[in-house]
């Protein structure tokens, strides 16, 4: 699989990266939400069927985000999840931090250069569908649809 | 295990109000000795204003059992994560205006909330309150501001040193914040301590005695107190009303040269963050802070000279202008 060149990115101005170009663009449909998702590296496109109907990109229900931060080190670190209104964030050390807002419609995400492909497809792929569908929800004692096993941590 | 919050004002027991570069901030924790380090803080935002921005901090001993980190910072459209030693986790929502995070009890303290927690705060939210951020110093006498800029290394804080010592009140160092207040333009800074390279020592005696220490940004320095170390008045705000830009040079002397508006808004806005399209608002905000800047008289100051030759120069040449619009 083929990563973008994204290692060399550098821009003074843009020290929180979030004008790191992505180009990849893919459209899946996870239950009943059509999810447009963005990325500058090939193996971040999840490996779910493709929706067929791709003629408008631009009306996707809810978009994902996810770009792969060359400068991020590490392994996936035991999560942190907070919850405010319609905001949900997990933080898995620096090598994951998500950011899902159910009003604007996005999933927002930076996934460091030690997040393996096995390990994106088969643990943070589902886990974000769980978040997209919103089988990931909080039900009073915490959130439920949480394996709290990543396989790399 | 994983660590989980639900965010619910009701829970958060402790609330206040606090200022921050002339905005008024809102903070609801569960940390009584949290809601003291901000409640300590000077307040002199008028008191019935609407919070600009708000804030939910929730500190979990838990948090004390994560590894120690690195600043680490990352933003997308309207989010910005924030991780910040010894162990706080932080969320801004640039669009609601409002921060979420999760602090252990090494971050409930004046150091963090001043050095770290503030600071970081209105350089990622000021913009969207309307509080420019602007990379310069910011010095004052006798209510008039005189920002000094120019790009790293060039000697800004070593000059903000000089003229700290010659009677000019130390407004900022690093970073000024400028907002509007009834159509006047303010300079706010944070109390932070200036910044000195390792090489400033030939300079100032004073230094010798100080240990060096890593900075956020990962640069070796001093961080001096202005007012202890070198005996200069602190002030927390000012009105622009000159601008300098610094420039080395190799042959010795000093020579200022005016310089027009456009010069002014180019040099910072290649210097500011760049903003997505979420927050054209608050970049509209940006652009009009610094177009009302750019009318303030502004010199280029090449210099070969030492900081407190060129503080000297800056001085006489401030007097002499002073002197002829009296």
């Amino acid at each position: 699989m083929q990563q973008l060149d994204s290692t060399n990115y550098v821009d003074p101005l843009d020290v929180l990266r979030r004008f790191i170009p992505t180009p990849l663009k893919a459209v899946y449909r996870i239950g009943s939400v059509r999810v447009m998702v963005q990325t500058n590296d090939f193996t971040l496109l999840p490996a779910l069927p493709s929706e067929k109907d791709t003629d408008d990109l631009g009306q996707a229900s809810l978009e994902w985000k996810l770009v792969r931060d060359p400068d991020a080190r590490g392994l996936l670190e035991t999560p942190t999840f907070l919850s405010a209104g319609t905001l949900t964030v997990v933080e898995m050390g620096n090598a994951c931090l998500l950011g899902l807002d159910r009003e604007r419609r996005e999933l927002l995400g930076f996934l460091g250069t030690d997040v393996d492909p096995r390990t994106y497809q088969e643990f943070l792929v589902p886990f974000f569908c769980r978040m997209t569908d919103g089988t990931l929800y909080e039900d009073g004692e915490g959130f439920s649809g949480w394996n709290d096993e990543p396989s790399n941590a | 295990m994983a660590l989980r919050y639900t965010f619910n004002r009701q829970t958060l027991f402790f609330r206040t109000h606090f200022e921050l570069a002339g905005t008024k901030g809102f903070l609801a924790t569960n940390s009584w000795q949290l809601h003291h380090v901000a409640e300590s803080r000077p307040r002199t935002a008028p008191p019935g204003s609407r919070a600009a921005f708000e804030m939910e901090l929730i500190v979990d001993p838990r948090m004390n059992g994560r590894a120690q980190q690195e600043a680490h910072f990352r933003g997308l459209r309207h989010l910005v994560f924030a991780s910040l030693p010894p162990q706080a986790f932080l969320v801004y929502d640039l669009l609601r205006r409002q921060v979420r995070g999760v602090l252990s009890d090494g971050a409930v303290n004046d150091l963090f909330w001043n050095s770290l927690l503030m600071p970081i705060t209105i350089g990622m939210m000021g913009t969207t309150m309307g509080v420019a951020p602007l990379h310069c110093a910011c010095l004052d006498r006798g209510g008039n501001g005189v920002l000094v800029a120019g790009i790293s290394g060039a000697g800004k804080s070593t000059l903000t040193a000089a003229l700290g010592q010659r009677g000019f009140g130390v407004v900022s160092d690093e970073w000024t914040y400028i907002s509007r207040r009834d159509c006047t333009l303010v300079a706010h800074g944070l109390g932070l301590p200036i910044k000195l390279l390792p090489d400033a020592a030939q300079f100032f005696p004073q230094l010798r005695g100080h240990g060096l220490r890593k900075t956020l940004n990962g640069e070796i320095a001093y961080e001096i107190e202005p007012r202890e170390t070198m005996g200069c008045e602190v002030r927390d705000r000012s009105r622009p009303r000159w601008i300098f830009f610094l420039e080395r040079r190799e042959a010795s002397g000093c020579s200022l040269t005016g310089c027009q508006p456009d010069y002014i808004v180019d040099f910072f806005e290649k210097s500011v963050e760049k903003l997505p399209e979420e927050l054209s608002e608050a970049k509209q905000t940006r652009k009009e802070i610094l177009h009302q800047l750019s009318k303030c008289p502004a010199w280029i100051v090449r210099t070969g000279e030492g900081p407190q030759q060129t503080a000297g120069a800056i001085e006489r040449f401030l007097a002499e202008a002073s002197d002829a619009t009296a």
